[in-house]
């Protein structure tokens, strides 16, 4: 089988107030619009996707929690009513998705394989999470691409920020050998926020945007300066401010899906294309895209050549 | 006095998914026990909290008359699923939202079909026998940013609310002791409690409980949420004092063991 692709990996957040903002039919409350700059940000992300033509959406989602190992959608169809537990006024969405099974259980495999603990989600009547159901609205609301769904192991909050970001990076690396292994054209979604600090109190019409802001004048300022580095293709610096940037602006990147993305993608050192930002009650959402394919760098080569971590990222290997 | 029991039990779904490992069928009969005492102190309404109800903004409080459908657990879900079919006491529900604000707490109600009720609320209901229309609920979410104090207010006007109503009212703190779980799969026949410290931490704490000795208790939790990890900062034991205006006569432990390396206990309160 030919050698597979990363195409390209998207900054995906996952508020649930875009869909409700949206009013797509799947969606029941109705809204009066709202964080418009964002929606337009996906509308762009969306036409990108088109063009870049991918088999499979690998999603990442911090709202699939995990204690033992790593879980990755092992059912090939699942569908139902998705209700956010924090925000059931704004999200209650029915969804009906394809898994590629065989790609998740090459990734579960090559995960195994790296040293990590892995496990399939063979549940027919599992409800998958609102993380991974609101990014995969956002970026293809036709919903008409199959999808690999993984969990977010807590090491990053049971242990430590390095020691759980050093697991997804090598999740990532494994996620790369899968796909090469299976010859897929691969998307990845990181659905993570970057600063967190967020209102404790929701306004009264959700939508009201008079109302939106940073929730921290620190947290923005980080936003903005992670995401110039981003736009200048200083992503070493980036991964090497990360631990920082979680302790100081809450940032939910400590989840794991940036670096898990970044790793599988091979640490490009490459500018990434920032098609919007907004706050979400109080929290920085940007929508992004690292091009892989124009940059030359989307064929994942031959078995065994995924590149190590940023030398100043502290990453360590499980295996080493 | 409103409260006529008080309970504190586990949330995991281990005990009820997998009875035939010996401990966590030990502590699913535990919970049954209770459970019978629950029923024989004749409540009109359960006052439930569950840690694993997460929520960030506001104090929800689940105003649903009736709630359906089948669970799956995030992490449990190969050992099957949980069924439920909860019913809330409404009008002790609408009034604990109504008295929230003027305990400083912005609350909302919960009214939504599909919902996603979760793990350890769904568990306390299956193995205690509540939830039924005999015996209703008024469950509150687990708002992470609220402390052990603020918990204690939530209970307590919730108890308030019921005696006002002339209600009798259980109370249930659902979640675990230490909270050190094992990060790859064991087999359950060989579960342990994670370390010999957790181990002397919940011990503690479950003789401090029996003793009654709710000052010591109070002095205790700081250093057992952060030496032992306990569950939430053990905020649904806050929930118990909240309801029981700070004070227990003792306690009776039906069950402690392990469940993945944490610690669980089924404690009946002496009030």
């Amino acid at each position: 089988m030919a050698n597979g692709e990363i195409l390209a990996g998207f900054l995906a957040p996952h508020p649930p107030h875009l869909v409700y903002g949206e009013n797509p039919p799947q969606n029941e409350p109705r809204s009066q619009g709202g964080w418009e700059p964002l929606r337009w940000a996906y509308e762009r992300a969306r036409a990108r996707l088109d063009e870049l033509k991918p088999d499979v959406l690998l999603v990442h989602s911090p709202h699939w929690i995990t204690s033992v190992g790593h879980h990755f959608l092992g059912v090939r169809h699942l569908s139902g009513k998705s209700v956010d537990p924090i925000f059931p006024n704004l999200f209650r969405y029915d969804f009906s998705l394809e898994v590629d099974v065989e790609l998740a259980e090459a990734c579960a495999d090559e995960g195994r394989k790296a040293g990590l603990v892995t496990k399939m989600m063979r549940n027919p009547n599992f409800r998958v999470d609102y993380g991974t159901i609101t990014c995969l609205h956002m970026i293809r609301p036709q919903w008409d691409l199959p999808v690999v769904g993984l969990s977010a192991n807590n090491t990053p909050y049971y242990l430590n920020t390095k020691e759980g970001l050093a697991e997804m990076d090598v999740l990532g690396k494994a996620t790369r050998e899968a796909i090469r292994r299976t010859g897929r054209r691969a998307v990845l979604l990181a659905s993570n926020t970057l600063s967190h600090w967020h209102f404790h109190e929701e306004p009264a019409i959700p939508e009201d945007m008079s109302k939106e802001h940073p929730q921290t004048m620190a947290g923005y300022q980080w936003d903005m300066r992670v995401i110039e580095l981003m736009r200048k293709g200083r992503m070493r610096e980036v991964h090497r401010l990360l631990p920082q940037f979680i302790e100081e602006a809450f940032a939910e990147v400590k989840s794991g899906a940036f670096t898990w993305m970044h790793a599988a993608m091979g640490y490009p050192e490459i500018p990434a294309e920032l098609f919007g930002y907004g706050t979400v009650i109080g929290t920085g959402n940007a929508v992004m895209e690292w091009d892989l394919q124009k940059a030359g760098l989307s064929h994942l080569g031959v078995a065994g050549a995924s590149p190590g971590a940023p030398a100043d990222w502290g990453g360590t290997s499980l295996v080493d | 006095m409103s409260v006529v029991s008080a309970f504190l039990v586990p949330g995991s779904p281990l005990p009820l998914l997998k009875r035939d490992a010996l401990g966590w069928g030990r502590l699913a009969s535990a919970m049954q026990r209770a459970g019978r005492a629950l029923e024989a102190s004749r409540p009109d309404a359960v006052l439930l909290y569950s840690t694993q109800w997460l929520a960030v903004l506001d104090q929800q409080w689940l105003t649903r008359k009736r709630s359906q459908g089948i669970h799956v657990d995030d992490n449990w879900y190969e050992f099957g699923e949980l069924p439920y079919d909860i019913h809330a006491d409404t009008e002790l529900a609408h009034a604990c939202v109504a008295a929230s604000p003027r305990h400083g707490v912005h609350a909302r109600g919960v009214n939504y079909e599909g919902f996603p009720i979760d793990t350890g609320t769904i568990v306390a209901c299956t193995l205690l026998g509540i939830g039924g229309v005999d015996r209703p609920l008024v469950v509150a979410s687990n708002n992470l940013y609220h402390s052990g104090e603020v918990t204690e207010r939530l209970s307590a006007l919730a108890a308030a609310a019921a005696e006002e109503q002339g209600k009798r009212l259980a109370v249930v703190g659902v979640g675990g002791l230490s909270g050190t779980q094992f990060r790859t799969e064991i087999d359950p026949r060989a579960d342990r409690i994670a370390s010999a410290d957790d181990d002397r931490w919940n011990q503690r704490i479950l003789q401090l409980v029996e003793s009654g000795d709710v000052g010591q208790l109070r002095s205790a939790i700081p250093q057992f949420a952060s030496e032992a990890r306990a569950d939430m900062g053990f905020k649904h034991f806050h929930w118990i004092l909240g309801a029981l205006k700070g004070r227990f006569l003792g306690a009776r432990v039906h069950g402690y063991g392990p469940v993945y390396g944490s610690g669980a206990a089924v404690v009946e309160f002496t009030i």
